[in-house]
């Protein structure tokens, strides 16, 4: 699974493939980003169960997992990152590492132990950050990205809208329809002992 | 049958759920008696018979609205709480967290509205907050909003613990609306009432919560980046889309307490039907849709979202309305009802609430809009509902729970007479309103031509009267509340 | 105290987190790379390197020759539709604006093309011409290669793409080069008035 992993990493770090995914500001927020984070969320049952026990007497209720990975996606959203990540092999390199280390990782070890307010929460607040930057790319009269055009990042912000948009209807067929098992919050309340 | 034990054991307050049950409830009185010294001092400048400069008047009104409403939600949330977590697990923590947010919130909002000045009023038009044109610093806006989202995330966290408890017991929200009983089976007959209408709420305020929360964040980006221009029509939108239904929750949170304790005093029980559980499950839909018909003044708005919004609020407020209005009528009819104050006070919110809602659709349709939908018109009734309404439904909550310490529902002689007086001066004060908005079109805040006075003076002094009786009622509760159960009175005994 | 490591590690990732993005953003004040850029200059001043180029009149001038002036940069191509005017007629308004500096020499306006291979010493000159030029002190020039236009538009900052319609997208801005020669300040383009009243209290210490 890590060999996986790190193939995976390592084709869409691959020149070929990074230049057609940072060739516009879509590809760059909505592909390679959301891949990048897969092949953390992936990796996650390489780890074994001893670190993953370790793990959890740090992250009651996934909280500081979740929160790692919200605060990594803070950065990664500033527009002069995604620049430098282009412009930077260094950049570039903390990119490669931390979206599936500090984003992807952390999502799949603390979605298990978050309860159903966290992961609400969290949900919430993602709708609510695509419909924020989605809105922003719109309106926005100037470039945010030197490398990208403004057509690029008014179309980012269409996608980012639909996305906001598809993600909050599922979520309300979800509650309004879905099955729910609370087996995983049993889980939760076993690891707290 | 278990609802008409007058204080059934399930109700019993643990003495931590009691700290947070008086925390809320003394706090909302406090803050209900000074937002209605505000709103005295505001109709006794419109009257002429006080002096206050427009930047404060506009101060008070930010403070007045901001706070009503949001002392509203509180308290009323309290409401949901107290009788939900009879039927599904909540956790304390959540009731307690969104306390304390909304006090942090409110913090902000009192020190953007008095140490900074702001004064672009609770529901703001976009550009107002961040272009004050001198009036007041950016800073005071961006405070006032961060303020609300504080208050919104509280709210959040709350609903999504009574989500989790309700799916959890019944499976998902869908369920515990009764969505499955609408065209055929049989209807749970202890499926709680109290469920079905907090769910609603749970469903139709949270999407309202997030919709603030967009456009909240977005007013702030705009302070830091004046360069982003939002589209002031969709700024508009989503800021009554989020104000329409934080306080049409307080209605449908408050409502509860009719549902729970009406068939008590009238000692009849008020059974779940169809009709009701289809009123609940259209008006979910309608009042996320219906919020257009707070702009339909606004020309650039399409037209079809006006008419639809003309449409729905003819339809929206009415099934829940309806069911509920006819249900308690039915309910209390020919019922040997106990007359004591909290059954006063469930009587007096149907009827505030009955006649409230005539103002507003009054209001709702287009072509009255257009002329009435003016500074007195529009607070006469939101102030009918609210005052008469959804008030008396908490304060028939803090009487039952008073009761149920001794056993006995309160009634005393004050009691007898704080009614009739909060009754007579809010029928004075709204009826005020109402006739000021009738007469006049597109009045100003600012201007008091003299044909305007009368009905001013007329409020004053009907405001004053709620003033008094809210000072007793709230002096009453408090003392109540915070005297505790009776030893000897084992029902609601701490634990 | 599970509970207390994760509140312990939560702080952790709070204070980690925030002094990241504080340094991403420069203590939260750019977003963006562009207002990086305007913020950096303003804070260190960048000595900006000898370019070699070639004014509309055919002459072979070079940026060294410059020094000892004020010097206000931006880069066009004279074929742009959008931004370019916007800068074209800026310069000429400063012509006006700015007219004693100029005569005297203390201040020089120059504009740099990033697109030499068409334009030629000819196209530059009609670029001035479109755009009013007043005819003192406003030099247009381009590099004479391909490397000499990617060391000063590295030089400046500026960016350019390939808009996909056979023209370019880049940041329109014009540039302040102090008499040592380093770049002291950007401004946006579109805004004549600011430079004007920026450079007078310039000249005038």
């Amino acid at each position: 699974m890590i060999a996986g992993s790190v193939a995976a990493s390592l084709v869409l770090a691959s020149p070929p493939a990074r230049g057609w995914l940072e060739s516009s500001m879509s590809a760059q927020m909505l592909l390679q980003l959301p891949l990048l984070a897969a092949i953390g969320v992936c990796s996650a049952s390489a780890i074994p169960a001893a670190v993953r026990g370790a793990l959890a007497r740090w992250d009651r209720w996934g909280i500081s997992g979740l929160l790692l990975a919200s605060m990594t996606s803070l950065v990664w959203m500033l527009p002069r990152a995604l620049d430098a990540a282009v412009d930077d092999v260094g950049v570039a390199a903390a990119k490669y590492a931390t979206v599936p280390l500090l984003i992807g990782l952390p999502l799949a070890l603390s979605w298990g132990r978050a309860g159903f307010v966290l992961r609400g929460v969290f949900l919430a607040e993602t709708i609510a950050t695509c419909f924020r930057l989605g809105w922003l790319y719109r309106v926005s009269p100037e470039r945010l990205c030197s490398n990208y055009l403004l057509d690029d990042q008014q179309r980012l912000g269409d996608w980012l809208m639909v996305i906001g948009a598809a993600l909050f209807l599922a979520l309300m067929g979800k509650l309004l329809l879905g099955r729910f098992d609370f087996r995983t919050d049993a889980q939760a309340q076993e690891g707290r002992h | 049958m278990a609802a008409l034990t007058m204080y059934p054991e399930s109700e019993r307050l643990s003495a931590g759920e009691r700290a947070a049950f008086n925390l809320y409830m003394i706090s909302a009185v406090i803050l209900f008696v000074l937002m209605m010294l505000l709103g005295v001092i505001m109709r006794m400048a419109q009257g002429t018979w006080l002096e206050v400069p427009p930047d404060l008047f506009y101060q008070f009104l930010s403070m007045h609205g901001a706070g009503m409403v949001g002392t509203m939600g509180m308290v009323t949330t309290a409401v949901m709480w107290f009788f939900l977590r009879k039927y599904v697990n909540l956790h304390l923590w959540a009731f307690v967290a969104n306390y304390v947010l909304f006090l942090l919130g409110a913090l902000c909002i009192i020190g953007a509205i008095f140490l900074g000045r702001y004064a672009g009023l609770w529901t703001f038009l976009y550009p107002l907050p961040t272009h004050s044109m001198g009036m007041w610093p950016n800073a005071s806006g961006a405070w006032f909003m961060i303020g609300y989202l504080l208050i919104g995330v509280g709210m959040l966290l709350f609903y999504l613990d009574a989500a989790a408890g309700l799916i959890r017991k019944y499976g998902n929200l869908g369920r515990s609306l009764g969505v499955q009983w609408l065209f055929g089976g049989t209807i749970d007959p202890e499926h709680p009432k109290a469920v079905v209408a907090s769910t609603m709420v749970i469903i139709a305020n949270s999407l309202g919560i997030l919709a603030g929360a967009v456009v909240l964040v977005m007013y702030l980006v705009g302070i830091a980046y004046p360069e982003f221009k939002l589209d002031p029509l969709v700024a508009k939108n989503l800021t009554y889309w989020f104000g329409h239904m934080y306080i049409n929750a307080t209605i449908y949170m408050g409502v509860i307490a009719v549902y729970e304790l009406l068939a008590r005093y009238s000692g009849r029980p008020y059974a779940i039907s169809r009709p009701f559980l289809w009123s609940w499950a259209a008006s979910t839909i309608f009042v996320i849709i219906v919020f257009p018909h707070h702009l339909l003044m606004d020309y650039a708005q399409p037209r079809w979202v006006s008419i639809t919004g003309q449409i729905i609020s003819y339809s929206a407020g009415f099934p829940v309305f309806l069911v509920t209005v006819w249900g308690a009528l039915a309910n209390i009819h020919r019922s040997g009802m106990r007359w004591t104050m909290p059954s006063r006070l469930l009587i007096l919110s149907m009827f505030g609430w009955a006649a409230g809602i005539l103002p507003a659709i009054l209001d709702g349709t287009i072509s009255i809009n257009r002329v009435m939908h003016n500074t007195q018109w529009v607070p006469g009734h939101f102030h009918f509902y609210l005052l008469l309404g959804v008030l008396p439904m908490a304060l028939a909550l803090m009487y039952h729970v008073m009761g149920s310490y001794r056993n006995q529902a309160p009634n005393s002689g004050a009691d007898r007479l704080g009614l009739p007086l909060y009754l007579l001066g809010g029928l004075v004060f709204t009826l005020a309103f109402l006739a000021a908005g009738h007469l006049s079109v597109a009045r100003r805040m600012s201007s008091h031509l003299p044909e305007w006075v009368f009905t001013d003076q007329m409020g004053a002094a009907g405001a004053i009267l709620v003033l008094l009786a809210m000072i007793y009622f709230a002096a009453r509760i408090s003392i109540g509340l915070l005297r505790g159960p009776v030893s000897g009175h084992a029902a609601h005994a701490a634990a | 105290m599970d509970t207390l490591r994760t509140l312990l590690l939560s702080l952790l990732i709070v204070i980690a987190g925030g002094a990241t993005l504080g340094a991403a953003t420069d203590g939260l004040r750019v977003f963006t790379t562009e207002s990086a850029r305007r913020l950096a200059v303003r804070e260190h001043a960048v000595r900006v390197p000898d370019l070699a180029l070639q004014a509309a009149n055919g002459d072979q001038i070079a940026l060294q020759d410059l020094r000892g002036n004020w010097l206000l940069v931006d880069f066009i191509y004279t074929r742009c539709q959008t931004y370019c005017s916007v800068l074209g007629s800026d310069f000429a308004r400063l012509q006006d604006r700015l007219a004693a500096p100029l005569a005297s020499g203390r201040l020089q306006l120059l504009s740099i093309s990033f697109d030499p291979e068409h334009d030629g010493p000819a196209q530059l000159a009609a670029y001035q011409r479109r755009f009013g030029d007043r005819g003192s002190g406003w030099l247009a020039a381009r590099p004479l290669d391909a490397e000499g236009v990617a060391a000063a538009t590295r030089a400046f900052g500026i960016r350019v793409l390939d808009d996909g319609l056979g023209g370019y997208v880049h940041n329109a801005s014009i540039a302040l080069v102090d008499p040592q020669g380093r770049l002291v300040r950007i401004f946006d383009a579109g805004q004549p008035e600011v430079v004007a009243a920026a450079l007078q209290a310039v000249l005038a210490q």
